[in-house]
């Protein structure tokens, strides 16, 4: 069955799933779209592995609705698992096997078998850059040629949704920057759907088309970072380039149409705007003020800034933001 | 029931045990000992004993009344060998299938947890039944071919180094074939099951390993009974036995299932 691409491929709905009456995860609702690379970003214990195996089918929920590729994990937990691939936090290989071993056994679980194995298995060994050490042992691997391989493992069937739990936790950062570029082509080729669970901001960013922030079982926000920074009001830093001798005629100007937070650099002055559109505004003043402006440049407000902001505010006992 | 996934996991399970010299090695020499060292030995024990019993007389004279019936008429090397490698060591035979199926089991159901694999492993469409029985099988499997193979090579070893001892061939009697084919897969699965139980309280495979093993002891019970002469292993016994050993097996295979599932596998990680 192929997902219509106006149907989400992830439908989260109040989820609930409780552990001796703690809820792990508590009300959480999201979509992720055909195709997306969605990621699932908290602090260790936000519910993002549990939300994963109720994803997945593989833990119960006690609340709540969820639709993976138009089926209930509840119900048809073995049809789901038969389309998604995943990734937990260890590579959870067999180091006594192959990686050609490995892939073939799990191919086979999968329902892949005969030609279609092998030929599989070669492709993402080969994809993966394994393919030269295929029949050695996973035991002399190193970690980072685990982690290629249990991310080929993901693959073996050509799953329709991948789950990545922390792909890059415990790697070091060369190994982390190929798994990375692994995860990018993914998300270029837009053929399959990824939900990332990561607590690394930086990862999250870097491969996420939107992400969910996480605490305590619930989503604090949804939403690409910048996207999140306006819901929030993160301000935006600009920065604009003038000529020394013009810099305190251009930092008059601004203060003179309200502008805060104002600051020269080496190439100009910076300053902060609450929104987007406040931006023509400051430029037009600079101008009317006779200072020439070589250049404007606004720098949307990383993840992390975003995710502090978000956790500073929930910490402070504000609304959380569905 | 999906075959593919049952079969896959048993070829696995048996791959990944053959590569451990930890659970290798045990069960590659408890059948030397057993089936190869220990007949031997009992074999060259009786043609030591010449006109006289000996030390070998009191022992007989425990034995119950139809026991020394089967015995009676025989020469005394041959009531030695006899005595020894039909009845006796059918108990001792039990012993190898038994820690054959509890160290494979330990190693996959306990080990699989310690070498944390068993998450992919639920990540997958393989049903919980389908999971258990695969990797119910392959210890189950193993156990009943090195019984098998192994009572072969105890017959063809008891045959030719005790040619002439017995004038009928030695140990290839109904007991004999009560105890392969009745109780020796109902002490493999008992072992199985036992270790499914154990693996889903411990850490890892060398703990449910150690657990596991006690398993053994009722069947060191068995042995003593026997030699002592308080019990008597005629065939209405082993049957009444083998009836017992099955149904405690399949109880404990049925509660084993009950603590195999996804979820609580996982919370149990």
């Amino acid at each position: 069955m192929t997902v219509q691409p106006t149907e989400p491929a992830v439908r989260v709905g109040g989820l609930v799933r409780t552990f001796d009456g703690r809820r792990a995860v508590d009300g959480l609702s999201f979509e992720v779209a055909a195709g997306e690379t969605f990621g699932l970003l908290g602090h260790n214990g936000a519910g993002k592995t549990t939300t994963i195996r109720l994803l997945n089918g593989v833990l119960a929920r006690h609340g709540g609705d969820v639709s993976v590729l138009g089926l209930d994990p509840g119900a048809e937990g073995e049809r789901v698992r038969a389309r998604t691939g995943v990734l937990t936090e260890t590579p959870s290989l067999d180091e006594r096997l192959s990686a050609t071993e490995n892939l073939e056994f799990y191919g086979r679980l999968y329902g892949v078998v005969g030609s279609r194995l092998r030929e599989r298995v070669a492709t993402v060994l080969a994809a993966f850059g394994l393919a030269d050490r295929a029949g050695e042992r996973v035991a002399r691997y190193s970690r980072g040629m685990k982690q290629r391989l249990a991310l080929a493992r993901t693959l073996v069937h050509d799953p329709d949704i991948l789950f990545l739990d922390e792909p890059t936790a415990a790697l070091d950062p060369v190994a982390a920057r190929e798994v990375h570029e692994l995860v990018e082509g993914f998300h270029r080729d837009r053929r399959r759907t990824v939900v990332l669970c990561t607590h690394n901001l930086v990862e999250a960013e870097r491969l996420c088309d939107r992400v969910a922030i996480m605490r305590d079982g619930r989503a604090i926000a949804i939403g690409g970072p910048a996207e999140l920074a306006r819901s929030i009001g993160v301000p935006l830093t600009v920065e604009v380039e003038v000529d020394e001798q013009d810099r305190e005629r251009a930092l008059a100007a601004l203060r003179d149409v309200g502008v805060s937070e104002l600051g020269p650099t080496r190439a100009g002055i910076t300053f902060h705007v609450a929104r987007r559109d406040a931006i023509p505004q400051t430029v037009a003043a600079l101008v009317r003020a006779g200072v020439p402006v070589f250049r404007v440049a606004n720098a949307e407000p990383d993840l992390e800034t975003v995710y502090f902001a978000l956790y500073g505010r929930t910490d402070e006992g504000a609304e959380p933001s569905p | 029931m999906n075959r593919t996934a049952i079969v896959t996991l048993v070829r696995r399970d048996l791959t990944v045990v053959v590569r451990s010299r930890a659970v290798s090695l045990p069960i590659l020499i408890l059948p030397v000992i057993f089936f190869v060292l220990m007949p031997a030995g009992l074999i060259l024990l009786s043609r030591a004993i010449s006109e006289d019993l000996g030390e070998f007389r009191e022992l007989i004279a425990l034995m119950p009344e139809l026991l020394r019936r089967e015995l009676a008429g025989l020469s005394p090397s041959a009531t030695v060998a006899v005595w020894g490698l039909e009845y006796v060591f059918a108990t001792f035979f039990l012993i190898v299938p038994l820690m054959t199926s509890a160290v494979i089991a330990a190693d996959s159901f306990a080990g699989e947890k310690e070498r944390r694999t068993l998450e992919a492993l639920v990540h997958t469409p393989a049903s919980d039944r389908d999971l258990f029985l695969g990797k119910l099988l392959a210890p189950w499997l193993a156990a009943m071919a090195v019984a098998v193979g192994g009572y072969a090579v105890f017959v063809v070893i008891v045959n030719v180094l005790g040619a002439g001892l017995v004038d009928r061939p030695i140990a290839i009697t109904v007991r004999w074939a009560l105890v392969i084919a009745w109780l020796t897969p109902a002490v493999a699965t008992l072992a199985v099951g036992a270790l499914v139980l154990v693996s889903a309280r411990v850490r890892g495979f060398q703990e449910a390993y150690q657990v596991g093993a006690l398993v053994v002891l009722p069947l060191v019970l068995l042995l003593v009974g026997q030699i002592t002469g308080v019990l008597y292993l005629d065939i209405p016994f082993i049957v009444a036995l083998g009836a017992v050993l099955w149904a405690i097996a399949l109880a404990t295979v049925r509660l084993g299932y009950r603590s195999f599932r996804r979820e609580s596998l996982l919370v149990n990680l």
